[in-house]
């Protein structure tokens, strides 16, 4: 199976503080991918060179083979690579279905004349892209409350929207950057099933980055560690888990992890 | 806030603002005008560069108190304060105290023949007389304490005992009962009903400007242009965010275009109305994309300084002896020929009125096909959060230039109808005011709302004909409504909701995803 | 997906970068060209010529450095342009263009000359009076503009403040214009302080004035400049602005009260402005209430210029500013009616080629 993603060497520096140090990772296509590590150890940093909005200092990131460091944001979105944000970033002032509608910007083609005159491509591309807008909505679980403007949404409804956006793009890369943040169990439950849920029945690799070890453990197929900007640890969740540099360097809240950690100190 | 006020104190916090706007309003001779527009309404206006009965000037004060002393009861009241209208009664009675001793001073100073109009140039000896009621210093200081602390407290007390509050919400339910109405309601959607209206709006366009006179046609002409002007900058920066204060660029590209292909100096070109409009538009917006390009990377408040030097670049270089040759320089281009349909002149203000009533009509289809699009969309997108709306796939910088050029093709247009229904156009017709008029139009009438712009351009435009009184206040009433604006009503007079793109559900089979998914947004 | 596509992705970034840097070698090279011409080959002014524009450059300077300074720290500490900061210096003009006429109005008579009035019996004194209250009428001015027109919209998207910005500034000109009347005044100095006399230098064979005011401007400003130097790095108050500026939440969880040091900073400004108009004024001699525009736009260029949020940037882009904007029409063989353009004209350049200014600019990270 190709690799869907893969970093290589890449790093990205602000002035002197290196926030990200020779990554290499390889992602492969149709996994779930995690990316976990203490506050600060780069990952979004590394998110955002993947997605454009950095570009790496050294390294490249390869994308189905091609290189796309370098590329502006929007361009990397009409590749096929899509993202949330880790505080959600909405159009507040827009409605939930205006919202999705954006997502779907690099899969539309008509113009602005096609706009004011509203040609038969027009017409035909904005009733496909509603149409699109309502199935991922409803998707999501917000079937019905399209018109409902984002900011009012609760917060749950506002991160599966988020989702739901990423996903009108049709991408082939979703990065989710801490979907759970903020949310009880019961709701991370239904968010990790979710997730798990969208590989199967849209095909595409997902890079995570979760600090919910009960999801990263969950439903991840491989996971990286990062610290002070570097891979520490790389494996299965099985082998992270008794990794003892991760165990020193961090480990998450999961209750599993922690139980697990008790039990071998009482072990010894 | 300390907890332990009495609604007397909060009174005077609230009052020493108020005198200080009331002192404010005195020394710019506010109350000379305010009186005169008063005056007028009640039939006896004043002769020009007179000053109306003095009463006037009384109730012009008594109003002021009354607006002051009811906010400060209902203020109080909402505080939870005892006796709330003292209130009322101590912020006017403080503001009638200061104006007391004021015209106790400079009434009495004025008596002895001082003149203090070589610093505070609004206080003639007339002015004087005319704020101490034509009486005595000292009984003028007294009458004008008690207009202001009587109808302040009044004014309280009304709030207070009178059932002002249970009326106003009786007038608000009955209206939106008839507003919903099922026999109002299906009347609205009607067919009929908006051929109606349109036809009438047609009859009206065609009939009004032939009978109500040349005084109107320019008028209303003017505030048509506006509407052009107010509607691309509001593509420019009710839409797409992009705050651009050189506007007016892009008026001057279209007049001077029409200018300099249709008079005898400085070219004698002769080209023709009707290809200068479209030169104009096409060169506006040409002009549009190119400033746009270098402005790409530039945030908010560059970009805002930017454009504002792009703008006076221009009309400097238009004013300056340099260009004269080219441009006509600082006394501008005359005799522009006007346009010509058939063979005949189509230049009388009834066929500009006519010609300003269609570009008006072509731009709010344009501008509202445009901004219901998905263009519209991606532009408010970009306002709402550019990097992530660049993330999510739309080309900012396409879009941007989209924006900067469609909005320069407005003021093009504009511009044309402008410069050749004056006959004349010079720098003095580009300046930053003109940016800042359609900016203020923009943005009181509400950002991104195209009624709002229409709302912002007669009021702009059409308030200083009827508060011709008040012509001298106009930048500073300006000034302060966007500050108060800012504050207090950002989304502007007549806001923009976002359109209704929902379908009603069907009724879906229980999916199982989804399902548990619902039952957890009950939040 | 292939390499070729790939290139092709960037092709558009690439192109926009060699446009901009064809275009900024154009600019330089005409400049150049003509500059040569003027120095070497027309030489139409003589050397006295450029010491007097060097001269003049360095004068408006520095007031122009004061007002950047200004923009700068409000910039620094809101993140905002302060669209008002010239109506600002305008009534600080006008604060010591008042004072100075109450002192020619007050007879202070001597036996040697009875007609003496305090202005000219007490020059110092009287010029010392018209900065004062001229900077404190500008802070009183910045610190009610803070609170009224931008504290309540300090949390509000960014577009906002700015619009309330220039409606200050609209309203408070014409509050000037409509108090004192649109008419041009001209500042009374004391005698001994007149416009246009100094003392004389020989230059290549000319006299060359360096006027009194000129001095008493350039020494004040940079009097001034240093004070405030001294005061954000070394004192309290500036340790306390400058963690304002960096981090407002924590510097709030640190105990420092965020909008006492935001006033303060406002204050501060409205005085250097107020100083610079007083300055203006008594150099200039021009009063009136459109006075703060274009010092203001040239002053926000020079603060741009130099790096904004960065305060020796302002000072150093204020003087570069004032001398190439007297040196800069002679020298490149410009007409002088566009002296006001070259500013502008910086201001575009810079922000496109060089937003980060000269010094460096202060950083605004976008978190994403």
């Amino acid at each position: 199976m190709a690799n869907c993603l893969e970093t290589v060497q890449v790093s990205k520096l602000f002035g002197g503080l290196v926030a990200v140090d020779k990554v290499d990772l390889q992602i492969p296509e149709r996994s779930i991918y995690s990316i976990i590590g203490p506050n600060g150890a780069g990952k979004t940093t590394l998110f955002n060179c993947i997605s454009g909005y950095y570009t790496p200092e050294h390294g490249a990131v390869r994308y189905f083979g091609n290189e796309i460091q370098g590329l502006s944001t929007d361009t990397i979105a009409s590749l096929g690579i899509a993202r949330t944000y880790q505080n959600i970033r909405l159009f507040k002032e827009m409605t939930a279905i205006e919202n999705v509608l954006i997502g779907q910007q690099p899969r539309l083609r008509s113009s602005w004349l096609d706009a004011v005159l509203h040609t038969g491509r027009y017409r035909a591309e904005e009733q496909e892209a509603l149409d699109e807008a309502h199935r991922l909505l409803k998707f999501v679980g917000l079937g019905g409350m399209g018109d409902t403007l984002s900011r009012n949404l609760p917060y749950g409804a506002q991160r599966r929207l988020e989702i739901a956006r990423a996903l009108a793009n049709h991408p082939r890369l979703l990065l989710l950057d801490e979907p759970t943040a903020g949310m009880n169990p019961q709701e991370t439950e239904v968010m990790k099933h979710f997730i798990h849920g969208l590989r199967e029945q849209l095909n595409l690799t997902i890079l995570l980055i979760e600090h919910d070890m009960r999801v990263v453990m969950g439903i991840s197929d491989r996971i990286t560690v990062l610290d002070h900007g570097m891979k520490i640890a790389e494996g299965s969740p099985s082998e992270i888990q008794s990794n003892p540099r991760v165990i020193e360097a961090y480990l998450g809240s999961g209750t599993e992890a922690l139980t697990e950690k008790y039990r071998r100190k009482k072990l010894q | 806030m300390k907890r332990n006020d009495s609604a007397f104190k909060s009174g005077l916090r609230s009052g020493s603002t108020f005198t200080i706007i009331v002192l404010f309003l005195v020394l710019i001779g506010f109350n000379a005008s305010g009186s005169a527009l008063l005056a007028r309404l009640f039939g006896q206006a004043p002769l020009s560069g007179q000053l109306p009965p003095v009463v006037y000037g009384l109730v012009f004060l008594a109003l002021l108190a009354i607006w002051q002393g009811a906010s400060s009861t209902i203020a109080s009241r909402h505080k939870g304060f005892h006796v709330p209208w003292l209130s009322g009664f101590s912020s006017t009675g403080l503001a009638g105290l200061v104006l007391a001793v004021f015209i106790l001073v400079f009434g009495s100073l004025y008596q002895g023949g001082a003149d203090f109009r070589r610093t505070l140039y609004a206080l003639s000896p007339a002015y004087i007389k005319f704020l101490s009621a034509d009486q005595s210093p000292v009984n003028g200081a007294l009458i004008n304490l008690f207009v202001l602390l009587i109808a302040g407290g009044i004014a309280g007390l009304a709030v207070v005992y009178l059932p002002f509050g249970k009326l106003w919400k009786q007038v608000k339910v009955t209206w939106l009962r008839f507003w919903n109405m099922d026999a109002n309601r299906s009347l609205r959607a009607s067919r009929y009903f908006k051929f109606g209206v349109y036809a009438l709006l047609v009859l009206f366009c065609f009939f009004a400007p032939r009978l109500w006179g040349s005084y109107w046609n320019y008028v209303f002409g003017l505030v048509g242009i506006y509407v052009l002007l107010g509607l691309g900058l509001n593509i420019i920066v009710g839409l797409s965010g992009q705050l651009v204060l050189g506007y007016v660029a892009f008026f001057a590209i279209g007049a001077y275009t029409v200018a300099l292909l249709n008079a005898p100096v400085p070219h004698n070109l002769m080209w023709g109305f009707w290809p200068a409009v479209v030169i104009g538009i096409l060169l506006a917006a040409l002009s549009g994309f190119l400033i746009g390009l270098p402005i790409m990377r530039l945030r908010g408040d560059y970009l805002a300084i930017v454009t504002l030097g792009f703008g006076e670049i221009i009309r400097v270089l238009l004013k300056s002896d340099l260009l004269t040759n080219f441009t006509g320089g600082p006394r501008g281009i005359q005799d522009i020929k006007g346009p010509s349909l058939f063979g005949f002149s189509f230049s009388s203000d009834v066929d500009f009125m006519y010609l300003i009533i269609l570009a008006v009509a072509l731009a709010l289809f344009i501008a509202s096909r445009l901004q219901n699009s998905r263009v519209g969309r991606s532009w408010i997108a970009i306002r709402e959060d550019e990097t992530v709306a660049q993330a999510s796939g739309v080309n900012t910088t396409r879009y941007k230039l989209l924006a900067l050029a469609l909005g320069a093709a407005f003021a093009g247009i504009g511009g044309v109808l402008f410069a050749a229904r004056n006959q004349f156009t010079g720098p003095e017709d580009h300046v930053l005011m003109v940016s800042i008029n359609v900016l203020s139009l923009v943005i009181v009438g509400g950002m991104g709302s195209i009624p709002g712009v229409v709302l912002g351009a007669f009021a702009l435009k059409g308030l200083p004909e009827i508060l011709r009184e008040l012509a001298n206040y106009r930048l500073l009433a300006f000034g302060a409504l966007l500050v108060v604006m800012m504050i207090a009503r950002p989304q502007g007079l007549w806001p923009v909701g976002r359109p209704s793109l929902q379908r009603p559900e069907p009724e879906s089979p229980p999916d199982k995803p989804e399902e548990s998914n619902r039952e957890v947004t009950h939040g | 997906m292939t390499a070729l596509t790939s290139v092709s992705f960037k092709t558009p970034q690439l192109v926009a970068r060699i446009i901009r840097s064809a275009i900024g070698i154009l600019v330089v090279f005409w400049m150049a060209v003509r500059a040569y011409n003027v120095l070497f080959i027309d030489q139409p002014y003589g050397t006295d010529t450029w010491v007097r524009f060097a001269i003049s450059g360095l004068i408006i300077g520095g007031m122009y450095a004061l007002i950047a300074i200004g923009y700068t720290l409000v910039y620094g500490i809101l993140g905002m342009i302060n669209f008002a900061h010239g109506e600002v210096m305008m009534i600080g003009t006008f604060g010591g263009y008042f004072m100075l006429e109450a002192l020619e109005a007050t007879p202070a008579p001597t036996p040697a000359s009875p007609d003496l009035n305090f202005l000219n019996a007490h020059p110092l004194l009287s010029i010392l009076l018209a900065f004062l209250v001229g900077t404190a009428v500008a802070s009183l001015t910045g610190y009610f503009l803070e609170k009224i027109a931008y504290r309540p919209l300090r949390n509000a998207p960014r577009l906002v403040p700015l619009i309330s910005a220039i409606g200050a500034s609209i309203f408070l000109q014409n509050a000037v214009q409509l108090l004192f009347s649109p008419q041009l005044r001209d500042y009374t100095n004391p005698d001994v302080l007149a416009r246009g006399i100094g003392w004389s230098i020989n230059i290549a064979g000319s006299n060359v004035m360096i006027t009194y005011t000129g001095v008493l401007s350039f020494s004040l400003s940079i009097i001034l400049m240093i004070g405030l130097y001294v005061l954000v790095k070394k004192t309290r108050i500036g340790r306390a602005m400058r963690a304002v500026a960096q981090d407002k939440k924590t510097a709030a969880l640190m105990g420092v009260d965020v909008n006492a040091v935001i006033s303060r900073t406002f204050i501060i400004s409205g005085a250097l402005a107020g100083a610079a108009g007083v300055m203006w004024g008594i150099h200039n001699g021009l009063v009136y209430y459109f006075l703060g525009f274009v010092p203001g736009i040239k002053a926000f260029t020079a603060a741009v210029l130099g790096g904004i949020g960065n305060i020796p940037g302002a000072m150093v882009g204020g003087l570069v500013l004032g001398l190439v904007e007297s040196i800069g029409p002679a020298a490149l063989g410009i007409d002088f009616q566009l002296k006001d353009v070259i500013a502008f004209l910086i201001l575009v350049l810079v922000l496109i080629f060089r937003p980060s200014g000269i010094l460096g600019a202060a950083s605004v990270e976008e978190k994403l």
